[in-house]
């Protein structure tokens, strides 16, 4: 097992040595389809799906590496990070995980990823080159969104069931530090200025944020668009703009995203989406919204000036997430 | 009373997998150097719970085929708390509290309250009633005005939420009126309002009857025939005993809502009627507080991990309740920052968001002590559909569409 674990380190970074880099920016948008098993590329301009890349079984958080040459897939159903070539849209090669693997974060400069191993509750350190897992974080129950921050030496971990955020000490490797949030903490964003952590907390229908320095929860965001009920409000996904002014966040059942005063910490604006909207990703130039419906099989673009949808993209079943290559 | 402990099997589970993620979080740190903000001394506190059953309880019989095939084994569900005492493990260091779960047996359900007595006599507070519903009457007595929260598990009976209405209990298992107002949402929501109904024998055949008959009513459903079915084979008796015969009306019905709590007639039923009709109640679509493929809102998971726990036996309605049940009083101790009973009882009887793993947020109706909860419509292979359904709507909370809402209780534990 771990010859072959080996080996497929050593064909890996083979793969890494003469795939020639792509070039950064087609602008193309990777959606990925929890139980179509799939990645489907979609045209930004035209919205027509221009490749359909068979992946392992449960396709969720995707990442590309930083100068777009792979896309790293983590696979739920497989326990196993899957990881694109970019340029020919084939699986190259598999990162084993701990058992289904939802959401990740890298560091390339470590290369290490940080990966959430729920029925563990651990966080799983892998070594990208060596494709081992070198180190396993005991956290709270179920822990599911993994934040690492700019310089690399703290890593941000949610346990759903223990309501909790875990500070890890990533060159350690233990926890450092632990706040008590609302119920079912589930995604992070930061603060461009590395000053506060924001996190949803899918079941208390809120955003909380957390002072970086003092570990503690400073504040917190209600939702409620209009004519949804309360308890349909479940946010997961949250995005940032780059100047750390606005905020999005997908609020799940209640099929809507907030638009949030990041300064003010009040609710600008609702945008109507589809159910289950979990996935958020921003385009380069903060222009365009992209948010995975998970009930609705579709993804919808957003223009970020109007704050209205553009256009709603049939994809393939259950699609988890979306990111764009530029 | 210390017959009740002397004779049953007292189980201490000292939570032994638990104690020290502070070692293991040392030991995970490098070699040699002593981390800064390395972890706490080892826990000080201790929350004692103890999960009360008892031995020979009928409902956990096995059932059995005529030919002594064994078509369902049914355990206590004290492997749901354990899943939930393990999910509380990583906290222990963060609490700075550990959780030792008590398995206590006793013999009739008269036993039920002098054991849990003496064990809140010795300092638990906090007690997992799996237990039938006549061992409650004595217990509310027993235990009026104690310091304890008495979390029933497994029993659905309405009594114990209306005629008895006990403030030291929390009914963490829907109450039949909860189950079948979901079961019949989901007939209105797809127009099947002709119903014919198939009673057993029994007295919980009644009880489910008669609350059956309320939701329809409530939600105006017809029922277009009451039939009453005898088990056996004899053929003068052919009338009550064949569901072609039974089933021989001259109406046209929607659906059959067969009430047999010992599934024994109704396995009969599917495929025997005279016209071709889906079977409701105790077969084919039933009402649950929770199934093995509920896969929404993290159960697979929680799945996962309990048949694991129980060496794959699938996670049954009581097993959810006894796992709420450990998670309320950890999610208490955790948000309170405290293991006294008064703070922790009233963070449990007043949070609004416990999750259950089923989507709408778990809390405690503070008239009659019922937990508010999704109702899920299970067939053998799949959840079809969860209540409260869509288009049920309430001015408060969609979850008080099922079950008794304030307004109709006739226990008023809030005023």
């Amino acid at each position: 097992m771990l010859r072959l674990i080996v080996a497929l380190g050593l064909i890996l970074g083979l793969a890494f040595a003469v795939t020639p880099a792509a070039a950064k920016g087609t602008g193309l948008i990777y959606v990925s389809n929890e139980k179509s098993n799939n990645i489907l590329v979609i045209d930004p301009k035209s919205y027509k799906i221009v490749n359909d890349i068979a992946v392992s079984r449960r396709p969720r958080d995707m990442h590309f590496n930083a100068d777009h040459t792979k896309l790293y897939v983590a696979c739920g159903d497989d326990d196993d990070i899957d990881v694109l070539d970019v340029a020919s849209g084939k699986v190259v090669g598999k990162l084993a995980t701990g058992s289904s693997p939802e959401t990740f974060a890298m560091d390339e400069a470590r290369r290490r990823i940080y990966v959430s191993d729920e029925e563990a509750s651990t966080l799983a350190i892998v070594d990208m080159d060596k494709n081992i897992i070198e180190k396993e974080v005991p956290t709270g129950a179920e822990p599911e969104g993994v934040m690492v921050s700019k310089d690399g030496k703290t890593v941000y971990v949610t346990s759903e069931v223990g309501d909790l955020v875990h500070e890890i000490d990533a060159d350690r490797g233990y926890v450092t530090r632990d706040v008590v949030v609302a119920t079912r903490p589930r995604r992070f964003a930061a603060t461009p200025d590395g000053k506060e952590l924001w996190v949803s907390t899918e079941m208390a229908g809120e955003v909380n944020i957390i002072d970086r320095q003092k570990f503690v929860v400073t504040g917190k965001i209600d939702f409620l668009p209009p004519g949804m009920r309360q308890s349909d409000v479940t946010p997961v996904g949250l995005a940032m703009t780059k100047d750390g002014k606005t905020a999005y966040v997908t609020l799940g059942h209640a099929a809507h995203v907030a638009v949030v005063d990041v300064a003010t910490r009040k609710v600008l604006d609702y945008i109507l989406v589809g159910k289950r909207s979990w996935g958020i990703t921003l385009s380069d130039d903060q222009k365009t919204l992209y948010v995975a419906n998970g009930l609705g099989d579709d993804i919808t673009v957003i223009d970020t000036a109007s704050r209205k949808p553009i256009i709603a993209i049939p994809v393939g079943r259950v699609p988890w997430g979306v990111v764009v290559d530029e | 009373m210390s017959e009740a402990a002397g004779l049953g099997a007292l189980l201490r589970l000292a939570a032994v997998a638990l104690f020290g993620l502070a070692w293991v979080v040392a030991a995970a740190g490098q070699e040699g150097a002593a981390p800064a903000g390395a972890p706490p001394a080892p826990p000080q506190r201790h929350v004692k719970i103890a999960f009360v059953q008892v031995d020979g309880d009928p409902r956990y019989a096995p059932i059995v085929a005529s030919d002594r095939i064994v078509l369902k084994k049914r355990e206590h569900p004290f492997a749901g708390a354990e899943v939930s005492i393990d999910d509380a493990a990583p906290l222990q260091r963060i609490l700075g509290a550990d959780f030792a779960l008590d398995r206590i047996a006793v013999r009739s359900p008269a036993d039920v309250a002098p054991a849990i007595k003496q064990a809140a006599d010795a300092g638990t507070h906090f007690f997992l009633v799996d237990a039938p519903a006549a061992a409650y009457a004595p217990l509310a007595v027993a235990m009026h005005g104690r310091d304890v929260l008495l979390f029933n598990v497994s029993e659905p009976d309405d009594a114990l939420r209306r005629q008895l209405c006990a403030a030291e209990f929390v009914h963490v298992y829907p109450s039949r009126a909860q189950l079948m107002d979901g079961l019949v949402q989901y007939l209105v929501s797809r127009k099947w309002t002709n119903l014919l109904e198939f009673e057993g024998p029994s007295s919980a055949d009644a009880a489910m009857t008669e609350a059956f008959e309320h939701s329809a009513k409530k939600f105006g459903v017809h029922i277009v025939a009451q039939q009453k079915f005898e088990p056996g084979t004899d053929p003068r008796q052919r009338e009550h005993n064949d569901p072609a015969l039974l089933s021989a009306i001259n109406r046209d019905f929607d659906v059959v809502f067969a009430a047999d709590s010992d599934f024994d007639f109704v396995r009969t039923v599917p495929y025997h009627l005279v016209r071709p009709r889906p079977v409701i109640g105790s077969i084919d679509l039933r009402p649950v507080a929770w199934h093995w493929t509920w896969d929404h809102n993290g159960a697979p998971q929680v799945n996962s991990r309990f048949e694991k726990k129980a060496n794959g036996g699938h996670m049954t309605g009581a097993d959810w309740a006894s796992w709420l049940a450990v998670k309320m009083i950890v999610q208490a101790v955790l948000h309170t920052r405290s293991t006294d009973f008064a703070k922790d009882r009233a963070f449990i009887l007043g949070y609004g968001s416990f999750d259950g793993d089923k989507g709408l947020a778990v809390s405690v109706r503070s008239w009659d002590h019922q937990v508010r909860q999704a109702v899920l419509l299970a067939a053998p292979y799949e959840v079809v559909a969860s209540a409260p359904i869509e288009g049920f709507l309430h001015q408060s909370n969609e979850l008080d569409t099922l079950g008794d809402d304030q307004p109709e209780s006739t226990c008023h534990l809030d005023r």
